[in-house]
């Protein structure tokens, strides 16, 4: 089936998949940086085909369109703007198909998640893990692996991480609430000698878009340094 | 043939890897329009309407073919992309092939669930046909249709009808077996081998 797979980019590029391969193949691609590299040169290529029957809309249909965006609410950005101007910059410095792989695996939040993290069932973190509207979300990367659970009607949001390396001399792991404000300081933390962790810390009434962690020097960091080392987005 | 000129001007300047400098500028301008767009900023949204809706109009209108179906779609997808606008990446590929991803698989998510199969079945003697003449003129766009139009005609018959019928069509590669009466893994071995082709010589290599 992985072979197969493998075979099925320029179907999917051009939407020729059906609804149970793309599921598939979307669930495939960012893990895989042939794939991913694959996907990114056949939508160039059929965007090409697109614009070779380009044809101009009526012209009315602008003034409508931007009525209509005036009252469209825009989605929160994944990361804030410095964070995309470091993915810039690492970009530059790193051979692509490694970045188009992490910027995937960033948006696939559901990849490479391997079990093993046990709830911390003291403390008040429980309430939060079994609130009714909690959501879990794991966050993806190249250190560790880490789920981020919150509750809106707690309030409150508790991290769970494993297998994170230490941070280093002076140096602290730092979680990021992403929202439509951008990067936000959420909680500062260093594993236990098994790289472990569990955090719990209060959400402050903001409705996270997605969860990044960094390394900061241990006084903490008003915006993400480069790399993020794990993400994670709401769908 | 006379159309044929920029493109080999082209290809001698710019070879496989590079497109001539205009349109990595253009790129570059229309990831900065894109960006401001994503801030809010509703006259950058504009400015990114005049510069893409004929490609996202273009495309949608091809794959439903029915205007006013296709003009509601259009008007879908931009204000779409005016929602998603904040999430753009740039690694992740041109401005255009977000774009056109976009509209393309609204277009194909349209057709899917409105149209019968044999609506759509009706009209594959016609997208199989080379009719260069009913592509579209667009000033702005006209180098990229020329290079396209060279490019198709070196994919094999057989390759280039599995290519239009899936995106033109907006058939799935299995439907496209059905139409065309080959393997499945036939047709999908010329969609990929006909869009290699497609990708090395419009000089699509990242």
């Amino acid at each position: 089936m992985t072979e197969d797979l493998h075979h099925l980019a320029a179907a999917y590029a051009l939407n020729a998949l059906d609804e149970i391969e793309r599921r598939e193949f979307e669930a495939h691609y960012p893990t895989c940086a042939v794939c991913s590299a694959e996907v990114a040169d056949y939508r160039e290529t059929a965007g090409l085909l697109a614009a070779s029957v380009a044809t101009p809309p009526p012209a009315d249909l602008k003034a409508r369109l931007m009525g209509e965006i005036a009252d469209t609410r825009q989605i929160a950005s994944i990361v804030p703007e410095r964070v995309v101007d470091l993915a810039e910059r690492k970009r530059r410095n790193q051979p692509r198909q490694r970045v188009l792989a992490l910027a995937a695996a960033a948006v696939v939040a559901a990849v490479g998640f391997v079990g093993g993290l046990q709830f911390t069932r003291s403390g008040n973190d429980v309430d939060v893990l079994v609130a009714a509207d909690a959501i879990t979300l794991p966050l993806a990367g190249d250190a560790g692996r880490a789920r981020v659970v919150w509750s809106a009607e707690e309030d409150r949001a508790v991290l769970i991480a494993a297998g994170l390396d230490d941070p280093g001399e002076g140096n602290a792991y730092e979680l990021w609430l992403i929202d439509s404000d951008g990067a936000n300081p959420t909680g500062l933390f260093t594993p236990d000698v098994d790289g472990s962790v569990t955090i719990e810390l209060p959400l402050d009434g903001r409705e996270p878009a997605a969860w990044g962690i960094t390394i900061e020097p241990d006084t903490g960091s008003d915006q993400p340094s480069e790399p993020i080392l794990l993400i994670g987005e709401t769908v | 043939m006379g159309d044929m000129k920029p493109m080999g001007r082209l290809r001698s300047v710019g070879g496989r890897t590079s497109r001539s400098t205009e349109p990595v500028d253009e790129a570059a301008i229309l990831a900065g329009i894109l960006s401001r767009a994503g801030r809010g900023d509703q006259a950058a949204f504009g400015e990114l309407y005049d510069a893409t809706s004929a490609l996202v109009h273009g495309i949608v209108l091809k794959v439903v073919r029915d205007p006013s179906q296709a003009e509601e779609i259009t008007q879908e997808v931009f204000v779409e992309i005016w929602r998603l606008a904040p999430r753009y990446e740039s690694d992740r590929g041109s401005v255009k092939s977000w774009i056109a991803t976009i509209a393309h698989r609204r277009a194909v998510d349209r057709v899917r669930s409105e149209q019968s199969h044999r609506n759509r079945t009706e009209v594959v003697g016609r997208l199989v046909e080379r009719d260069h003449d009913s592509v579209s003129e667009v000033v702005l766009d006209r180098l990229d249709r020329t290079r396209v139009i060279a490019a198709l005609d070196l994919l094999t018959d057989d390759q280039r009808a599995a290519v239009e019928l899936a995106y033109f069509g907006g058939h799935t590669y299995r439907e496209v077996a059905v139409l065309l009466g080959a393997a499945e893994g036939t047709v999908k071995g010329r969609i990929r081998d006909g869009l290699i082709k497609l990708r090395d010589h419009l000089g699509v290599n990242q």
